[in-house]
């Protein structure tokens, strides 16, 4: 039995990887510019089937790669400017409704172009599971775990050891003391949707091999990353790692112990108690009114 | 914009009657986009080839004029309400001469009643949920207008319990999705093992969502409780996950289910994992016949695929319009309660791609479904999973249908 | 006036004459199924705008109560047999309950949070739907009967008039509600949180009853839902079908009872406009022609960004584009959808009826509603009596953030009737004493008196019901606002109408009473003549001007004014003068936060001078000036904040007299 419950916290830990990674993309956004893509979801479906067309045409694996990472950043850097821009620089909310419609838009030209159906994303990396104690794994999950772990610490090594990377964070930090500073806002937040593109685009790229690719194939996982992004505050990196892991777990084992349609259950429950508790997220700063 | 409304309701209004008299008008309706879409636009594609066919070829004599058919197509993107609305749309409209399609159960739920309060005829398929036909006759309903070309989840379930009862299995897990159309099934099955015997232990029951990837704690259950066969019961891409969770935990165990098995997504994303699935089927995409053969290739070519996406949706399609067309024939009318009278007592059989059918529907008795209800146990063969294909399950099937289509011999 | 009445409510029961009489001229299901979705629709959409649009909150879960309503109703007839109207009954108090359970967690949250609270409570209801399946049978569906409506089966037209019926019902109870305090203070609320709490509005019990109302009405119309159709699914009240009523409402246009049923038009419209080719490329291509136009307008105008002109051409060109050339405009559905919304989110900010009302407006000028006679401010301020008392007593006030002594041990008096004057250089922990004073922030330790008893801490608004009211250094004006509503949404006094009562539309005579009075308040600031223009399109002074009047329609005992002149020109200055002596003559006591030394000089009895959170002097202003503590720390000794602002802030500048 014991065996089990590793089994199932090792499973779902991995899910809960892959949530923290798309929620990792709205953290990005949120810090340079209060707000997030709600099309994420999308942006991770456009550039799965993007880097399989790729694949498709001859492109070796790791040729593909960086071509679907390509596309992530330009996809993303279309939603600023088509969805966000205008919507921040009138101060309003729009963007929420913008990016769902960029996401409507994206999933309808997939169901067109790529058609409807959930295809299979083929991978160099060997899907025949090993045993470490008793528990199985295979190479591909390991590999996604590598992956998600990876390109998050590149990131946050950008953004503290760069010049372009402390641009960032200062816009995240004082928007208004950063562009007295010289810093231009509006290339950080650009930037900062392109790195979310990126993102995105790795997420679709490591996941595709294990969830398949296929027009709805985020709609759920973006709904799970939005709640690990917002539980762990919109601020920490390092927060939605830990919600994303603690949620996955949680969800396989209450599948196993309370009943499958029950999985989600404690998980929102929790979620709405900790944002009543804390809303400003579990890793988030509090924030002290000021007037 | 008030007026812009008005309008919209009025130009909606003539242009539902500017249509010409001179054709045959039928609907074809399904989820054209979404998650189910695969099997609604399958169906769609079948049924227009058939159409095509029948358009090219003039069209049906009715009186002294050649009518040919006119399709509406109606999106209800697997949603209640929608389909709901497209049925009292098309329940308004004076001259259609009847409806074919419809995947989802509770769309059938839905908005039938409106069909069948105006007795427009209307052939249901590929929807093989029990309820859309039962209803009716817990309704006690008198005069119905709905057929149904499709296996229907009776058949199926007891087709999937006593394939598992001829292997000898006795521990069996149970996993159905969160859908009407899973949760229905897993009504069926529980129904046809204790029919069927009791034989078999139901170590495990247990549900997944749409849109679920991980299956390890449902899996996990089965293997533990050393079920033999895992029978599932699920419209979408998650059986894939199931498949490719089995191979993970080291389930080694053959997955028997619903006809959804056959669908591409499945075939594709489960690839080797796959192998040895077993579902029941109406048709299989081996041109086994010279009329499936022609039908094959003209899917493939009409709409550039190399495999048909849900082959027995499409076929079913292609039925559909042949049996409805041969009952416009013999109504010599495009009144659809004419043409209804027709379906329940056709005289001639009709070529079909998935067999000959001969009177597949009678008067409807609210007493027993299958009046209205095309197939039969008989013409549901065990199809298996090999290599990225369907095959037959067992050659005897395969021998039997062969027979069934050249000898025009029907049902018993 | 009347002419303006009978314009609008004329149109408003020409329209709904109009609905009623569809069914009578036309005989065809499919229309009558639409209008039923229609009304349906308008009821859960207006449920949805209050949230939405009066609160500004991207609220999630009025799906979930649609279906949690239409459960509530498809349940308590199978199993019970209720009639009509006692299901229809259940379902709004189901939706009014779980909306205010629902509300009380989500309470502190704001954009994304809130968003997503509500839409995990979306989840939660979906799957407890489908998972109790001994009593909602889960995902096979609920059939139901339309129960009898006093002993009458209804048809489908009868029931179409019943929901028209409840639409009408719903529209007139929120028309009631929004033009009284309770609509001024949603929106107060979206507009500053703090100020609404600080003037006595309360946002808590205004969040949850707007919540709790509009989940009431999603849960009304759930109960319509289920008897329209006759099915239910849990799978049906999802995130899609929240989406799609989240567009509706912001395309038909926010804040506007006519906004939310142009967007149920929409919603329920929209797919069935694909279904003619023909329509649908005479739409897309009229469509294409208004961008062209107005974009082009808006360019050469130079009203908009070149974005906002451009990219909805592009939008519905292709839209023109595809309708012509696609094969299957089904299969294109969400696109055509995705590029509609898009040209009118970005084109038409203000949605559709927002579009259409300005547009409207400017063709036939309606004249507005003239203003009730204004009340003499005598009697709006009845002058308190003061007898130097000590009104406000501070003791040994400390509040420290981490490691920083904000405020360190102040103790200070005020007494009833003065002006009392807060200096200090910046960051002496003046603003962080008011903050602790008016109940933003709670103290670390120490006591606060008022009228000799303990101060409530920690709560502005319990502090405002106390009598004292403030005003903000950097300005918290109710923007969206007119001025005039900004005075009246704190009026004190008059809004004691129970919730049902104004729901009826029985709180008008009470709203005039306010009015009259806010308008003295405005004449006092002299604001009377900008009482129509929003608080945000004020000039700043005037902004300044319009915060004073607001915490004095509180009629409070002690006033605070935190820096009260700052950025204010001259002239501006001097009224100023005038209308805090105005105050002070009515009884009201004053504290001031204020850099200005003329102002000081001119107003205060007493000033008490703060550093590094500790009272370093106190004395009459005069006094003040000349002690050498009070200039050392003002003008420090070199490592000291910069001596050129702090001698220019002191230096006297010339009062007019």
């Amino acid at each position: 039995m014991n065996q089990a419950v590793i089994q199932l916290m090792v499973s779902g830990a991995l899910m809960g990887l892959v949530y923290a990674l798309v929620a990792y993309g709205f953290q990005l956004t949120y810090a340079t510019s209060k707000s997030i893509n709600f099309g994420q979801g999308e942006l991770v479906m456009l550039s799965a089937f993007f880097s399989l067309t790729l694949t498709n045409l001859g492109l070796p694996y790791y040729l593909m790669i960086p071509g679907g990472l390509l596309f992530g950043v330009v996809a993303g850097l279309f939603v600023e400017r088509a969805g966000v821009r205008l919507a921040l620089e009138q101060k309003s909310e729009g963007w929420i409704l913008m990016t769902i419609i960029l996401g409507l838009f994206g999933v309808s030209a997939a169901e067109n172009i790529w058609g409807r159906d959930d295809r299979p994303f083929p991978t160099p990396i060997p899907t025949e599971p090993m045993q470490f104690f008793d528990i199985s794994i295979t190479p591909l999950e390991i590999s996604v775990a590598i992956g998600v772990v990876m390109i998050m610490v590149i990131i946050e090594l950008f953004k503290r050891k760069t010049l372009l990377g402390k641009a960032f964070e200062a816009v995240s930090a004082d928007r208004d003391a950063a562009e007295l500073m010289g810093i231009s806002a509006t290339r950080t937040i650009m930037l900062s949707y392109g790195l979310s593109g990126l993102v995105a685009a790795l997420a679709g790229i490591l996941v595709s091999p294990i969830t398949t690719v296929g027009p709805t194939m985020a709609s759920a996982l973006v709904l799970k990353a939005f709640s690990v992004a917002v539980v762990a505050g919109l601020e920490s990196g390092f927060g939605v790692v830990i919600v994303g892991l603690f949620l996955g777990s949680l969800e396989s084992l209450t599948s196993f112990y309370v009943g499958s349609g029950w999985r989600e259950a404690p998980g929102l429950v929790l979620l709405i108690l900790a944002l009543a508790v804390r809303p400003t997220g579990i890793f988030g700063k509090a924030v002290i009114r000021k007037v | 914009m008030r007026r812009a409304i008005l309008t919209t309701l009025l130009a909606g209004l003539f242009a539902t009657q500017a249509y010409a008299a001179d054709s045959i008008k039928i609907a074809i309706t399904g989820p054209f986009s979404g998650g189910s879409a695969p099997m609604g636009s399958s169906m769609r594609d079948g049924a227009k080839i058939a159409i095509a066919e029948i358009n090219a070829a003039g069209g049906i004599k009715v009186g002294a004029k050649m009518l040919k058919f006119e399709v509406l197509e109606r999106d209800d993107e697997a949603k209640n309400e929608r389909g709901a609305l497209i049925a009292q749309e098309l329940a308004s409209m004076n001259d259609l001469s009847g409806v074919i399609g419809t995947v989802n159960t509770g769309v059938c739920l839905a908005g039938d009643k409106h069909l069948q309060e105006k007795g427009i005829t209307k052939i249901i398929t590929p929807a093989a949920g029990s309820a859309s036909m039962t209803q009716w006759s817990k309704a006690k309903v008198k005069d119905l207008s709905i057929f149904r070309l499709a296996a229907h989840d009776g058949i199926q379930a007891a087709m999937v319990v006593s394939e598992a009862i001829n292997r000898k299995y006795t521990k069996v897990a149970m996993l159905y999705d969160s859908t009407n159309y899973g949760v229905s099934g897993r009504d069926d099955m529980a129904e046809q093992i204790k029919k069927q015997g009791n034989i078999l232990q139901v170590v495990t029951t247990d549900k997944f969502n749409i849109g679920d990837k991980d299956m390890t704690a449902q899996l996990l259950r089965a293997k533990n409780g050393g079920a033999q066969a895992v029978l599932i019961w699920g419209i979408g891409p998650e059986l894939a996950a199931v498949a490719n969770g089995m191979a993970k935990i080291g389930l080694k165990v053959p997955l028997i289910g619903g006809w959804t098995l056959s669908m591409s997504n499945f075939i594709d994303n489960s690839a080797k994992n796959g192998n040895g699935t077993l579902m029941p089927q109406t048709f299989i995409e081996e041109p086994i016949t010279p009329k499936a053969k022609n039908f094959i290739s003209a899917y493939h070519k009409a709409y550039n695929v190399k495999r048909i996406p849900s082959p027995v949706s499409a076929a079913q399609g292609y039925d559909a319009v042949f049996i409805f067309a041969a009952a416009v024939k013999q109504a010599q009318s495009i009144d659809t309660k004419k043409i209804k009278l027709a379906l329940e007592d056709l005289k001639e059989p009709v070529q079909g791609v998935i067999t000959t059918w001969k009177k597949p529907f009678s008067t409807w008795d609210p007493a027993n479904e299958e009046s209205h209800e095309a197939f039969r146990r008989d013409q549901v063969v065990m199809g298996m999973v090999q290599d990225g294909h369907v095959v037959f399950g067992n050659d005897a099937d395969r021998k039997r249908l062969i027979s069934n289509a050249t000898s025009v011999k029907g049902k018993k | 006036m009347l002419k303006r009445l009978i314009l609008i409510r004329g149109i408003e029961g020409l329209m709904v004459l109009l609905l009623a009489a569809i069914p009578l001229l036309v005989n065809n299901s499919f229309v009558l199924g639409l209008l039923t979705l229609l009304a349906i629709y308008g009821i859960l959409l207006i449920g949805l705008d209050i949230t939405v649009g009066y609160l500004g909150l991207v609220n999630l879960a009025q799906a979930a109560f649609l279906g949690l309503g239409a459960y509530a109703a498809g349940l308590t007839v199978t199993i019970f047999g209720f009639g009509m109207l006692s299901a229809l009954a259940v379902s709004t108090v189901i939706g009014l309950v779980m909306g205010t359970l629902i509300a009380f967690p989500s309470l502190r949250l704001d954009g994304p949070q809130f968003a997503l609270a509500t839409l995990s409570f979306s989840a939660l209801s979906a799957t407890v739907l489908n998972e109790w399946e001994s009593l909602t049978l889960g995902a096979q569906g609920l059939q139901l009967h339309r129960p009898l409506l006093f002993g009458i089966s209804l048809d489908a037209k009868g029931f179409y008039w019943l929901c028209l019926f409840f639409l009408g019902i719903v529209w007139i109870a929120m028309h009631n509600l929004l033009s009284s305090q309770w609509g001024r203070a949603f929106e107060a609320l979206r507009d500053s949180p703090i100020a609404t709490d600080a003037m006595g509005i309360g946002t808590y019990r205004h969040k949850v009853t707007a919540f709790a109302l509009g989940s009431g009405l999603g849960g009304l119309a759930g109960g319509l839902y289920a008897f329209n159709f006759e099915y239910l699914q849990p799978h049906v009240f999802i995130y899609e079908l929240m989406v799609i009523l989240l567009l509706g409402v912001v395309l038909g246009g926010r804040k506007s009872l006519w906004g939310s049923f142009v967007g149920a038009v929409l919603i329920v419209l929209l797919p069935n406009l694909l279904s003619n080719r023909i329509l649908f490329q005479f739409f897309s291509s009229t469509g294409f022609l208004f961008t062209l136009g107005a974009g082009g307008m808006a360019l050469y105008q130079k009203k908009n960004r070149l974005f906002q002109a451009v990219a909805p051409m592009i939008a519905m060109g292709l839209l023109v584009v595809g309708s012509f050339t696609v094969q299957n405009t089904e299969d294109w559905r969400k696109a055509i959808f995705a590029l509609m919304l898009f040209s009118v989110v970005v084109g038409l900010p203000e949605g559709l009826m927002g579009f259409t009302s300005r547009f409207l407006s400017r063709i036939f000028s309606i004249e507005a509603e003239p203003f009730a006679p204004l009340s003499g401010l005598e009697q709006v301020l009845v002058r308190k009596p003061v007898d130097g008392s000590p009104l406000l007593q501070i003791q040994e006030l400390k509040c420290y953030f981490g490691g920083i002594k904000a405020v360190d041990g102040v103790s200070l008096t005020v007494a009833s009737g003065t002006i009392h004057g807060l200096i200090g250089p910046n960051g002496s922990g003046k603003s962080t004493l008011v903050n602790l004073v008016s109940g933003l922030y709670v103290p670390t330790d120490g006591t606060i008196l008022f009228h000799g008893k303990p101060l409530v801490q920690g709560s502005l608004f319990a502090v405002a019901r106390q009598g004292i009211c403030r005003t903000f250094q950097n300005l918290q004006l109710f923007s969206e606002l007119t001025a005039l509503d900004n005075v009246m949404v704190s009026m004190k006094g008059f809004y004691s109408t129970p919730l049902p009562l104004v729901l009826l539309g029985l709180a008008k005579r009470a709203e005039k009473r306010a009015e009259a009075d806010s308008l003295a308040l405005l004449e006092m600031v002299g604001l009377s003549g900008e009482a129509r223009t929003a608080a945000k399109d004020l000039p700043y002074g005037a902004q300044r001007f319009l915060e004073i009047a607001r915490a004095v329609a509180r009629r409070p005992t002690l006033i605070i004014l935190d820096e009260p002149a700052a950025g204010l020109a001259q002239p501006d200055v001097v009224t100023l003068l005038g209308i805090i002596r105005r105050i002070h003559q009515q009884g009201i006591t004053v504290i001031m936060i204020e850099h200005h030394m003329e102002v000081v000089s001119g107003l205060c009895d007493i000033v008490t001078v703060l550093d590094g959170g500790k009272v370093i002097a106190e004395g009459v202003p005069d006094e003040i000036r000349r002690n050498p503590l009070v200039i050392e720390a003002y003008l420090g000794k070199g490592s000291e904040p910069p001596a050129a602002t702090a001698e220019c802030r002191l230096s006297p500048m010339p009062v007019p007299a």
